[in-house]
């Protein structure tokens, strides 16, 4: 297994992971940068370019009441190295930005991924919040129909 | 209102099967009371009880035109549910696990 949670169990504000890829930074780039590999293993995207300030869209899966769009823009552009941008959906409190960093290691790449900006008050939302994700992941009926 | 609170609402507003169906029709786009009647052949009256049920929990949001009321999908009415923490590490999880697959297809 070469995914690691970083993410302290108390943090509450970003979430890290880090990954040893067996592949050189040069080619993991090409699959966090090029439109048509993102779609295979992260999202498709709309607009993508690699221009800081520029707006793109990633779509992911719409539910009752979202479009599924996130709203992105370039921040940071360092080839073969790191990539930031914005990561937001206005509409239901989501404003942050993901990290990606490659560092060439002797049998790869170290990438890590940061996703920050998390409100803390999202925390408070423990009680139903595993719900709400499986309903938006088509489980609505199965759930629902349990005793609340 | 406390959150706990408010997700029990929206629960126990979509534990009812009529209710849920009405909401996951609404998803589509607005509707008028009338045409959910038709649409789930029962009565008026046990339409818009379901629809307050709904509206109170912020799941949904009615307007009156004429003598029509519409309703529609309230967005944020599911943000209490969401846990955007919890649901990104288990978005990364999954999202890292198909990069490494793709990479093991793709050209060096």
């Amino acid at each position: 297994m070469s995914l690691h949670d970083k993410t302290a169990p108390s943090q509450t504000d970003a979430i890290t992971f880090e990954i040893e890829l067996r592949h050189a930074p040069a080619k993991v780039w090409r699959a966090l940068t090029e439109p048509e590999l993102l779609a295979e293993w992260l999202l498709p995207t709309l607009g993508l370019e690699l221009e800081i300030g520029r707006p793109f869209t990633l779509q992911t899966q719409p539910y009752p009441g979202w479009d599924g769009k996130v709203d992105c823009q370039v921040l940071e552009i360092e080839e073969h190295r790191r990539l930031r941008y914005a990561w937001v959906v206005a509409g239901m409190g989501l404003d942050t930005v993901v990290t990606f960093t490659l560092s060439p290691t002797a049998s790869g790449t170290l990438l890590s991924i940061v996703q920050s900006g998390f409100k803390p008050e999202q925390k408070q939302n423990f009680g139903g919040a595993r719900y709400g994700w499986k309903m938006m992941g088509g489980k609505l009926v199965d759930l629902l129909a349990r005793p609340t | 209102m406390h959150a706990v609170a408010v997700e029990t609402k929206i629960f126990q507003a979509l534990a009812d099967p009529s209710r849920r169906a009405i909401f996951e029709s609404l998803t589509s786009g607005e509707l008028a009371v009338k045409d959910l009647t038709r649409r789930f052949a029962i009565s008026q009256p046990a339409v818009s009880q379901h629809l307050a049920a709904l509206k109170d929990a912020g799941l949904v949001d009615g307007r009156r035109e004429g003598r029509c009321v519409y309703y529609r999908v309230e967005p944020r009415g599911m943000k209490p549910l969401i846990d955007w923490i919890a649901h990104y590490r288990a978005f990364w999880a999954d999202r890292v696990d198909r990069l490494e697959k793709l990479l093991e297809k793709m050209d060096e």
